[in-house]
Order: structure tokens, then C-alpha cells, then sequence
């Protein structure tokens, strides 16, 4: 059960560098551990962010064991015109959610 | 002459501030001074028992059934896990003492 | 024991007269221990050094002559309870022989062993017992302060600040939110602002039903967790959401004007707003030099001796005590310990290995206790929880055990409060 909560102004001047804010609740395994009978519990972590602005990627994150089990992402980028901002997460045993946000820049 | 005063002086002192020296200073054992913070000495309006008049035997065995779960109880058998029998002998037998 | 500090001080003049610069006589003659703050930790610590030296001069520094317990206040903030059953004097410490300097703590030389006070007063001391408590950390929140916090009352210090809140409950329409902001670790009394939810809610859901509590939390996990959020439940489905740090609850900034709380993901406008503030060790820690770069005080777990001067000593809530929480309890204990081994000190001891307890109890309504407790010791240069000791209230506990729990609480306050003040 992954609930994704994300902070985009959804207005902005020409030229603003924006902050965005991220942040992803998931249920990690990190693959280190082990059952009751012995066998190992399959890793389960978010693996990867993307982050676009009307298409063009602007931001990618690459996650990997020890970062955090509800990663909290925040980055900035030049607010440049008028459109969609989408984030993706990817993960383990084909996990992926996205949010998308309008963002009106004057 | 100052010699001859500092040392009537310290002989002075040795004879009024008995507190002041290793040899009378009486410290509760490890832990004891803990158990004062809920169980009063007699006297006091409060639902927690007071150790003051108990033996020394009634406080280690109630310790020891406290930390064996033999008596039920809400907070102390998770203090008394934390002591050894001889710690939770010396709490004792320092309590009996207390009047 | 009058006649023996009349005789005992006329003993040191004529010392000084004759051998200024002895310090092994000064030491060994009236030793002079200067405790800071009238709190749990510091009242216990004079009144337990004096009852161990009788012959010490000991002197409580503390800049309140009446104390206001922080312990139960949360009853206050709800009706249950009046503040003046939160308020304590000096006058059995001073019969007990004690000096007590009604002014605030400025600045310690801890070279030249003297502590100065903001009337002026300069004490000397053999050791010094600083026993401070915490201080708000008015930057740690953006658009919070002291005019803020007559908006947005913190009630973390307990007396106007406590009233205040209680005023504005009262005060609140049925059908209004509350809202309370809860910081990130370290403060003074971690399961602290879950009990206030606790009583809050229950307040709201038999006083002012169609309200709500909003509690956002810098956290995904605190004291008792379990055992609150399973209470909470059962009891306030309607009347409290609490939202952790996973789920958006970090509080970044506030709006006093409007009572609002800016998270990272979005805002919430109070009705009633409480923000329990971020806090560092009070500011005389700072000044005496004792207060690392985290604001709070690193301490030899066994002597409670500041890690970074030495002749001064730490406890209760500004002091960085391992796993003892920063509670009334711990600063109770931690203070008698700490005394036992300054005695120790000043008579040319070595202060043995000690064992602290700790018993915090919280409130879920008036009736219904809950407790965490420790057994501690000095181990690996901190104070260790002792293996296998400790722990929470059961899970599965009946309500008659609930209740217990309840009446122990009120026992503890009462019997630590006269063993203190009393």
C-alpha cells in the first residue's frame, strides 16, 4: 500500500526556481532479513524517481538499500512555462505510481 | 605561627564537620535512592505502598515474585528485572534501616 | 547542628586570615556546593546534598520563588485539575538548611569556580550541580516566538502558558479544529505531548463533541506508541488524527495572525492551536560552557560530571542522559545519584557505580494510566538501559489495570513532590 504525497506551487513567476517536495509511503523489505522458517523475505524498496516538466525529464533519482523506506525527495527547478509537472516511482516487484501536478507560470 | 594556627584549625574542623568525612558518609546502594521517587514514607496519601517497616525479607521476596511474575503487578516487574539478588539484598536491607 | 555552622565559620575566617590558597583545607573545611534551578532535579539535588554533608554549605540558585510542576499540567489545560496543585515553594528546603538565591543563573567561571548571578551575587563553589532544565528554541520554528506563543500557546513550561491554552479550549466553539504541532527529538517529556492529545480529545469528545484534534508529528515513532495509538482507537476515532512525518506531519513554519500550521505537503488553520516547540538546554548552559553543539550537556554517566568542564555537574532535562528520558522522574533520581557522588567527591571518595530508575506515567482520561519504566547504569561511557528490565504497559491490560496505572500516577506526583518541596 504506497500513498505518494507531493508539494508543486501551482503558480510561479517566469524564471522562479520553484521547491518540490516529495514524498512516498511504502511498505520496504530490504531484503535483509529472513522468516520464521529461514528463507529470505524478497528486498522490496522503491528504486527509482523521475521527475518531468511537460515531457522533459528534469530530475532522476537512483534508490538503493539504506536510503529510506518512505523516501522523501525535495529538489528545485526554474519555473520556465505553463504545463504539467510528472513524478514516477518505480520500484521492486514492478511498482510504480505517479502524480502530476499543473503548474500556471505568468 | 601560622603552622601552629592551621593546624588548630583542622583539629577544629575534624571535631565539628563529622559529615564532611569519608568515614560517615552513609550512601544508599546502587538503586535505592530510585525507589523514593514513588514510595513515600509513612504518613503520605497515596495508593503506592510504603517499603518503610518492612523487613528485609518481606522487601526481597516480594521483589524476587515481582520479577518472576508470581505476583502480578503493573510497573514493578519491569523495575525489578533490572536488579540482581544481591542489589535488590542490599536495597533491602538499607530500607530496613529506615525509620 | 547551629552552634557547629556558627563555630564552623568562624573556623575559616581564621583560616583564610592565615592560609589563603590552601585548597585542600577549603576543600575538606565547609565544602560549597552551588546547585542550578529549582526544578525536580535541582531542589532534589540541594535538599539530598545537604542531607548527605550536613556540614556543606549548599546553596539553591533559582530565579522562581514559586515552582510550577509540568507533571499533570496536561490536566490542567482540560479542567481536570487547578494550577495551584502545580505550584510549589522553597520553605521546607530552606528548614532543611539550604540557601536559596531567588535570582537567575548569568554566567559560570568554571576555571576560577565562581557563578554569578543576575542580581549580582557571586558564589563560589567546590562543585557546582546545574540542574537548568530546558529553554524554548524560539529559531528552531519559522514564524514562531515569544508574541507567537500568546497566539499559538506552547503550555511546555507549565504556569500563564498552561492557563492560556485552557482559556482558549474553553473558549472554542463545538465543531472547531485543534490543532497541536509536535517536535522532533530530544524534549522534555517524550510521551508528553501524546498524553496532552490524549486529554484533549477526551476533553473535545465529552465537552465539544462536533470538534476535532489534528496532532502533526516531526515523528513516525514515539514513547508508547503502541499503547496510544490502540487508546486512541478504542476511544477517540472521531476526536483525534494524528499524522506522523511519513504521512506529511513535519510542521515547517507558522502563521500566528491566522493560527496556521505550514507543513511540508500542506496547511491547516486552527481553531485552537498549541506548538509544542523544538528546545535546547536553558541558556545558563550555554553561558557556563557546559551545552554541546546540540544544544544540550554531555555528561560521565556515572557522576553526572559535564564531559566538557570539569567541577560542574548536569542532570534532569538539559543533561544528555542516555536512554533515560528527559522526565521529572529521572531528574528526581538522577539528582540523588548525582548528590550521592559529589559527597563522595568532596570527601575524597571515588562515587560508585549507580543504578537509576525511571517510571513515566501518562494519562489517556483521567481514569485510564499508562507507563513506560527503566532500570539504568553507566555502560559503554553512557547511561544504558539495564537488558531485559523496562518496557511498557501490557497491551492487553483490563481496564481495572488501566486504572491502576491512573492512581499510581497521581501517587508518584504526590510522594515526589513532598519528598522535594514538602
Amino acid at each position: 500500500m504506497a500513498r505518494a504525497l507531493v508539494n508543486i506551487p501551482p503558480k510561479a513567476k517566469r524564471g522562479e526556481v520553484i521547491t518540490i517536495r516529495t514524498l512516498m509511503s511504502h511498505q520496504m523489505e530490504t531484503g535483509f532479513r529472513y522468516s520464521t522458517t529461514g528463507a529470505p523475505i524478497p528486498r522490496d524498496i522503491i528504486t527509482t524517481f523521475i521527475a518531468t516538466y511537460n515531457g522533459e525529464e528534469i530530475f532522476r533519482a537512483e534508490l538503493f538499500p539504506a536510503i529510506a523506506a518512505n523516501p522523501f525527495i525535495t529538489f528545485t527547478t526554474v519555473a520556465t512555462e505553463s504545463g504539467t509537472i510528472e513524478l514516477t516511482w518505480r520500484g521492486d516487484n514492478g511498482f510504480a505510481a505517479s502524480e502530476q501536478a499543473t503548474i500556471t507560470v505568468e | 605561627m601560622a603552622g601552629r594556627a592551621l593546624f588548630v584549625g583542622l583539629m577544629l574542623l575534624a571535631s565539628v564537620t563529622p559529615g564532611a568525612h569519608a568515614a560517615t558518609l552513609e550512601l544508599p546502594p546502587a538503586g535505592a535512592s530510585s525507589c523514593g521517587g514513588c514510595h513515600a514514607p509513612p504518613g503520605v496519601d497515596t495508593a503506592v505502598p510504603t517499603l518503610h517497616g518492612k523487613t528485609a525479607a518481606e522487601i526481597v521476596a516480594q521483589m524476587q515474585s515481582f520479577r518472576s511474575g508470581a505476583q502480578p503487578s503493573t510497573v514493578m516487574d519491569r523495575i525489578a528485572k533490572g536488579f540482581t539478588d544481591p542489589e535488590i539484598e542490599a536495597i533491602a536491607a538499607w530500607y530496613a534501616r529506615q525509620k | 547542628m547551629m552552634k557547629h555552622a556558627i563555630s564552623r565559620r568562624g573556623v575559616i575566617a581564621g583560616l583564610g586570615a592565615v592560609t589563603l590558597g590552601a585548597p585542600f583545607v577549603s576543600a575538606q573545611a565547609a565544602p560549597r556546593v552551588v546547585v542550578i534551578g529549582g526544578g525536580f532535579g535541582g531542589a532534589t539535588a540541594a535538599r539530598e546534598m545537604k542531607a548527605l554533608l550536613p556540614g556543606a554549605d549548599v546553596v539553591l540558585v533559582t530565579n522562581e520563588r514559586t515552582f510550577t510542576a509540568c507533571p499533570f499540567s496536561n490536566l490542567v489545560i482540560v479542567g481536570e485539575r487547578e494550577l495551584t496543585a502545580q505550584e510549589f515553594g522553597y520553605r521546607s528546603i530552606e528548614k532543611a538548611g539550604v540557601r536559596v538565591a531567588y535570582s537567575a543563573a548569568k554566567s559560570v567561571d568554571g576555571s576560577a569556580r565562581v557563578l554569578t548571578l543576575e542580581d549580582g551575587t557571586t558564589l563560589p563553589f567546590d562543585r557546582l550541580i546545574a540542574s537548568p532544565g530546558i529553554d524554548i528554541n524560539w529559531e528552531g520554528l519559522p514564524g514562531y516566538g515569544m508574541a507567537a506563543a500568546e497566539k499559538m500557546p506552547h503550555a511546555w513550561k507549565a504556569g500563564t502558558q498552561t492557563t492560556l491554552l485552557r482559556r482558549q479550549l474553553e473558549a472554542m466553539d463545538d465543531g472547531g479544529l485543534v490543532v497541536m504541532a509536535v517536535p522532533a527529538n530530544p524534549y522534555r517529556c517524550p510521551p508528553g505531548p501524546y498524553e496532552r492529545a490524549s486529554l484533549i480529545a477526551h476533553y473535545l469528545k465529552t465537552r465539544k463533541p462536533k470538534s476535532k484534534l489534528l496532532v502533526l508529528d516531526a515523528k513516525d515513532m514515539f514513547s508508547k506508541q503502541r499503547l496510544f495509538l490502540s487508546a486512541w482507537a478504542a476511544l477517540f476515532p472521531d476526536h483525534l488524527e494524528w499524522v506522523g512525518l511519513s504521512k506529511g506531519g513535519k510542521v515547517l513554519s507558522v502563521e500566528p495572525e491566522s493560527l496556521t500550521f505550514v507543513t511540508e505537503f500542506g496547511r491547516h488553520t486552527a481553531a485552537v492551536a498549541n506548538v509544542i516547540p523544538p528546545q535546547r538546554a536553558a541558556a545558563i548552559a550555554a553561558a557556563a560552557g557546559i551545552a554541546d553543539a546540540t544544544g544540550w550537556c554531555p555528561i560521565d554517566p556515572a557522576t553526572f560530571e559535564s564531559r566538557l568542564v570539569p567541577g560542574i555537574h548536569v542532570l534532569g532535562d538539559a543533561s544528555i542522559a542516555g536512554a533515560m528520558p528527559k522526565s521529572a522522574f529521572s531528574a528526581n533520581a538522577q539528582a540523588k545519584v548525582c548528590a550521592a557522588a559529589v559527597a563522595t567527591l568532596l570527601t575524597g571518595g571515588t562515587p560508585p557505580e549507580p543504578r537509576l530508575i525511571n517510571t513515566c506515567y501518562s494519562l489517556v482520561t483521567p481514569d485510564y494510566g499508562i507507563s513506560v519504566a527503566g532500570v539504568y547504569h553507566p555502560a559503554g561511557g553512557v547511561i544504558a538501559e539495564i537488558k531485559g528490565s523496562g518496557g511498557v504497559s501490557r497491551a492487553d491490560a483490563p481496564p481495572d489495570v488501566r486504572a491502576a496505572e491512573a492512581l499510581y500516577a497521581k501517587g508518584w506526583f504526590t510522594t515526589v513532590t513532598r519528598e522535594v518541596f514538602g
